[in-house]
């Protein structure tokens, strides 16, 4: 049985030769596409698990076709570029990427990515409540969704782990460390821009008022708490 | 001067005594009306001493001609005196009123004047051509608006001093410099000479001198003002200018950063991918292993014909282009690009056509497949994926004409021209990666062969980039 199934975009043909050759060694599946247009052709044609995104595509550019497949898919996203600073990284999660990895890379860190990305919650599902009414937000853990003010509220598997993490902890400050640890992996720890970013999207999406948020707060230096008031359980 | 006025106004009111007198007599009331009118016309013509003159000799006629008895000094009526000498007052009066009024009248003239001419300037000062030196223009326009003899203005920030008008201005530079330092001001009335410090928020910045023109206080005012908005409009343009220059230099260097570093890392990921995969896994059947080591191998080859190639760069870039000539078959120069090509190149095709029987051309072998290889990378950039590439050579009029040509969206006309320019990019294609330096670096290679390159291209339909090669010297003679 398969690793996955992952769609590796990059119009450098030796790229994809490198990446087919390992991933497939990794017991992935693995489809290539050289533009993002073809990359979209292909993702309505078929599923994958995590898709290897180029920043530096010919034509439409990674980040607008990672905006394009975050719009109608939840599938991990792990793009690839060569610059390394941390306003393309805010870009990148901002178009919807889970991960960011800088060209060049070792093999062995991509193959930890990708498995941190693939990976769902280390918490089982049965692990706390099954489901949880705030407000004008409900959140059911089983089903994995979210829906606000009656309306379901599409959250990418990191947005949802995210929120699932902080919502299990309550009333609490959990440190950066703790939560990047708990959603992305044990390779994690420095990569607080990440969580700013998915703070950020978190907020837009269940906060009636997201620049005065009422249930994901900032503790500052610390990390964020989930203001869970006690009658919602 | 005064003299004559005087004998005007005496003239005049003899000439109303005589009128009245001998061709249209009439009572002495009216006469006295006649006067007052001469002597108000007096006023506001020659100034008030006439009038006072005239006044004078009005009352003396108006006694011995018109008020009984006639003839004579002598005034019988008492009441005559009275008449007499309210006559004079009202004369006397009138005329400072009607002088007063004239002086009025050509002071807002002379007001209105300066204006026209502050707001001349103003104008002037906002056309100034920044291209030219801009105190010498400031001085020039002040010169024409208040048509100055001359015209003296000092930059304090250069120490430079710039003159205008046709004479010479005639005070000495260094008033020029202490009224730009000490901020003072210097006027000789007599010599119609200003030397003034030029402010701008209350810090002086440089003095204006000026020779042959009466200016009012208020006026000065408004012309330091206008040349120190000018010099300053000036210092900001030049400041602006420099900063937009080392923010356009700063740019060029990140795009060239980022295209080299593009170019160069893209290898590099290949290579480094591939190595670590070998190292860390041990799952790779033994083809899978020979793959990824012909990878690390293919790539390793065209990092060092990056390496080769910004060698080359630095070198046209130095001007330092030393050209080792040797002669080379035209096939084997291109067989030797497409070669290099071919790794990163997918299943991108060049339809390959050279002319039976060229002759060998005479040129640097490397630069040359530098040349060639920019431009036909350049057409796998800009065409579409699948689209065919051909290349052809051809012998004409001793020179050998290589072409490339692509079916990618054609260049428009207007911007045929600049692509060959250092960093330009067509507008229609600036997401493709690059530092628009290909171009630059086949121009320059071909120039050095002293070819010529150049471009045929239709919107729609695709580029032909075209270039000429000398051919080998025994084969010419």
């Amino acid at each position: 049985m398969s690793a996955g199934r992952i769609l590796v975009v990059d119009d450098e043909p030796q790229i994809r030769r490198v990446m087919r050759m390992t991933l497939t060694g990794e017991n992935y599946e693995v489809e290539d596409a050289r533009t993002g247009e073809e990359a979209l052709d292909k993702i309505r044609a078929s599923r994958y698990d995590l898709m290897l995104l180029d920043w530096n595509l010919p034509a439409m550019g990674g980040l607008e076709t990672c905006r394009e497949v975050r719009a109608t898919s939840d599938m991990a996203i792990i793009m690839l570029t060569i610059r390394n600073d941390e306003q393309d990284k805010v870009q990148a999660l901002d178009a919807g990427a889970d991960d960011f990895i800088t060209k060049p890379f070792s093999m062995p860190e991509l193959l930890a990515r990708i498995r941190a990305a693939l990976r769902r919650m280390p918490l089982a599902p049965e692990a706390g409540p099954q489901r949880i009414s705030l407000e004008n937000v409900e959140i059911d853990f089983q089903a994995r969704k979210v829906i606000v003010a009656g309306a379901e509220v599409r959250l990418t598997p990191k947005e949802f782990d995210l929120l699932r993490y902080l919502v299990l902890h309550p009333n609490k400050a959990i440190p950066h460390r703790e939560l990047l640890q708990a959603v992305w992996g044990p390779d994690y720890g420095e990569q607080v821009e990440y969580l700013r970013v998915f703070i950020k999207q978190l907020r837009r999406k269940i906060e009636p008022r997201p620049e005065k948020p009422q249930y994901i707060l900032t503790e500052p230096w610390v990390g964020y708490r989930f203001h869970l008031p006690e009658q919602s359980l | 001067m005064l003299a004559g006025r005087l004998a005007i106004a005496i003239a005049i009111v003899a000439a109303v005594t005589f009128v009245c007198f001998r061709l249209v007599p009439v009572n002495a009331t009216t006469v006295g009306f006649v006067y007052l009118l001469a002597i108000l016309y007096l006023a506001a013509r020659w100034g008030l001493a006439s009038a006072i003159a005239g006044s004078l000799a009005a009352v003396i006629c108006f006694n011995y001609y018109f008020l009984p008895p006639i003839r004579s000094f002598t005034i019988g009526d008492p009441q005559n005196w009275v008449a007499l000498f309210a006559f004079l007052v009202t004369s006397i009066t009138a005329s400072r009123f009607s002088m007063q009024a004239k002086q009025h009248t050509l002071e807002a003239m002379s007001r209105q004047r300066e204006m026209e001419r502050l707001y001349a300037l103003s104008r002037a000062i906002l056309l100034i051509e920044t291209s030219r030196p801009v105190p010498k223009q400031l001085a020039t326009q002040i010169a024409q608006s208040f048509d100055a003899s001359s015209v003296a203005l000092y930059d304090r920030e250069t120490g430079e001093f710039f003159r205008a008008g046709p004479e010479d201005f005639p005070k000495p530079e260094e008033k020029l410099r202490q009224a730009a330092v000490e901020g003072t001001l210097f006027r000789d009335e007599a010599d119609h000479t200003v030397v003034t410090s030029v402010r701008l928020g209350g810090q002086p910045i440089g003095s204006l001198g000026m020779h042959g023109v009466e200016l009012s206080d208020s006026a000065l005012q408004g012309l330091t003002n206008l040349v120190a908005i000018g010099l300053e409009r000036l210092r900001a343009q030049i400041a602006a200018s420099r900063a937009e220059a080392a923010r356009q230099s700063d740019e060029l260097k990140s795009t060239l950063l980022d295209a080299i570093a593009h170019e160069f890392k893209t290898p590099l990921t290949s290579i480094k991918a591939a190595s670590t995969s070998l190292l860390s896994t041990s799952t790779l059947k033994p083809d899978q292993q020979r793959e990824l080591v012909a990878i690390v191998d293919q790539e390793t080859d065209r990092l060092s014909v990056l390496v080769t190639e910004a060698i080359q760069m630095a070198r046209i870039e130095a001007g330092r282009v030393v050209l080792r000539r040797e002669d080379h078959s035209v096939e084997d120069l291109v067989e030797s690009v497409l070669d290099k090509l071919k790794p990163s190149v997918d299943d991108r095709h060049v339809s390959v056509n050279i002319a039976l029987g060229l002759p060998p051309v005479w040129v640097d072998g490397e630069l040359i497949e530098v040349a060639l290889r920019q431009l036909i990378d350049n057409a796998f950039k800009y065409s579409p994926p699948g689209s065919p590439v051909s290349l052809e050579a051809v012998l004409r009029d001793d020179r050998v004409i290589v072409s490339v040509a692509d079916h990618g969206p054609g260049i428009p006309e207007a911007e045929q021209g600049r692509i060959f320019e250092k960093f330009y990019r067509a507008e229609a294609s600036r997401h493709v990666p690059g530092a628009g330096l290909g171009l630059v670096i086949a121009r320059e290679i071909v120039r050095a062969h002293s070819g010529e390159i150049w471009v045929e291209s239709k919107v729609g339909e695709g580029s032909v980039f075209q270039f000429s090669l000398p051919i080998a010297q025994k084969e010419q003679e």
